[in-house]
């Protein structure tokens, strides 16, 4: 019998329509994650509006909204890594690694939807801020490049995290204080310059430094900075794809999540 | 040559041997069944065919394919229903033939047309809309095999697919598996319940501790020695009757 192994694109095609449905029919964590950043901007802008004033008009604006878009797509990882949680409580990751799709197809299309949902979310609450908030967009496209890198590591983050957790419980947990602990070594909550000295020492050891000075050198149109801070992102991102990529792609069908 | 020669086949976790050596050969038209006690390494057979798991040794051929060196070519070949049900409670049942017809490689009014056929064949046409979340148990059951039916394959591993089926889901899949079989497919049908092999008119091959102690035809084997056989000694070596341990070579067919 002759051999003819159906090309990747419609495979891919297929898995993508059908990870798009699945989220889409459980929107809570999506919406929750798109309204919730923008309650919390529009109360916090005044007061760090007024406590960074002397960095210039535009400073306090950039920090919120920075600082919430940080916070809130750490804690959309949830999004990403609960998926991959549930392909394996439900033992669909194995049903679909029984066909002909390849480990790396799998994953492609389990993450095109998050990251449609992670750089959906950036540019929401970007928008927000032109529009509410008078905030300066000195060159968009650095602030998509900054986008895009910060959206990938999440991505990478949040499957590595869902193929290597053994519980949703553990997943939580770990989005929970994870997100908020890089939120803010990270600068997300409180200005960089502004951390105590021990947290400022070990802030580079949080993504969400690197996606702060990301998105605040795009904004204020500084390249290099941003190019920079995007380079370790996408770093970042790579490590984790290729930890879960090995991780779902050995996973033993006697492995059971608790 | 056989559709499917597996031969050899060593797999431990940890300090057990689920396969000890097995071997087992399925022809074109051929139902194999595949019985014996829980952990006697029928899933494990079936999960390294599949292409899940790798053996620490042996040999896989499906149509001539090595599946241990291109398990994707050999998957390309093979329709797999595993053991425990997988579907996504949100996705309906149609969305599911959908998938896996399209992850089958079928394609536009093919895909279409075998969506509608299997929905059909497996009575499930009255629910192809509703999330497989809210269908009975065996409702379920028919869609997780549907969904390995979809795609005509030269090879069926079909892995407890009646387990907790009502006997009307039991009678519509028997009842599919024996007209793949009669169109030429070679299928490997793991169970605990013989009748059903009788029914099918299969090639029983008795697991024991990893490996095949008997093969035959329902009707060459005494129910009783195969009976016998299946309450062999389990992964822990605790035995119970040890008489056909000689392995492959104790084919009573």
């Amino acid at each position: 019998m002759p051999l003819t192994l159906p090309d990747a694109g419609p495979r891919v095609t297929a898995l993508v329509r059908h990870n798009t449905a699945l989220m889409l029919r459980e929107p809570g964590p999506v919406i929750s994650r798109l309204v919730q950043p923008l309650v919390l901007i529009t109360l916090m802008h005044p007061l760090y509006a007024a406590a960074l004033a002397g960095q210039g008009a535009q400073a306090g604006t950039i920090q919120v909204v920075t600082g919430m878009l940080v916070m809130f797509s750490l804690l959309a990882l949830s999004v990403v890594g609960g998926g991959i949680m549930s392909e394996r409580s439900w033992r669909t990751w194995d049903r679909l690694r029984a066909t002909q799709a390849r480990a790396a197809e799998l994953l492609v299309a389990k993450a095109a939807p998050a990251l449609a949902l992670l750089i959906a979310l950036q540019a929401e609450l970007i928008a927000f801020g032109v529009v509410a908030f008078g905030l300066r967009v000195s060159d968009p496209g650095l602030v998509a490049a900054a986008m895009v890198s910060w959206a990938i590591a999440l991505l990478g983050l949040g499957m590595m995290l869902g193929a290597i957790l053994r519980s949703q419980s553990e997943l939580s947990v770990s989005y929970d204080i994870g997100g908020l602990l890089f939120s803010a070594l990270g600068g997300a909550l409180i200005p960089p310059g502004e951390l105590p000295g021990w947290a400022a020492a070990i802030a580079p050891a949080s993504p969400g430094y690197w996606a702060m000075g990301a998105l605040r050198a795009a904004l204020r149109g500084q390249a290099a900075a941003t190019f920079r801070d995007a380079a370790v992102l996408a770093a970042i991102a790579v490590v984790a794809c290729a930890l879960a990529a090995w991780r779902m792609s050995r996973t033993s069908p006697r492995s059971r999540l608790l | 040559m056989g559709v499917l020669e597996a031969s050899g086949l060593v797999k431990t976790y940890g300090r057990q041997r689920a396969l000890d050596g097995l071997t087992l050969g399925v022809a074109a038209g051929e139902i194999v069944g595949l019985v014996g006690r829980n952990g006697a390494g029928k899933t494990t057979f079936v999960e390294v065919v599949a292409g899940l798991i790798r053996p620490e040794a042996g040999r896989v051929l499906v149509c001539g394919v090595d599946a241990l060196a291109r398990p994707r070519a050999a998957r390309a070949l093979a329709g797999i229903a595993p053991q425990e049900t997988a579907l996504y409670p949100a996705a309906t049942v149609a969305e599911h033939l959908r998938l896996f017809g399209a992850l089958a490689g079928l394609r536009g009014t093919a895909l279409r047309r075998a969506v509608d056929d299997i929905a059909e064949r497996m009575d499930l046409g009255g629910c192809a809309g509703q999330p497989t979340g809210l269908l009975s148990g065996g409702q379920r059951k028919r869609t997780q095999a549907a969904t390995a039916l979809i795609a005509e394959r030269p090879l069926l591993l079909l892995d407890e697919p009646t387990v907790g089926a009502d006997p009307a889901t039991r009678a519509r899949l028997l009842a599919v598996v024996a007209d793949r079989a009669a169109a030429g497919a070679a299928i490997v049908y793991t169970t605990h319940y013989l009748p059903e092999l009788a029914e099918l008119a299969a090639t029983v091959a008795v697991a024991q501790a990893g490996r095949i102690v008997a093969r035959g035809a329902l009707g060459d084997l005494s129910l009783d020695k195969v009976n016998a056989l299946i309450a062999g000694p389990g992964p822990d070596g605790t035995a119970q009757d040890r008489g056909a341990e000689d392995g492959n070579a104790a084919d009573a067919a």
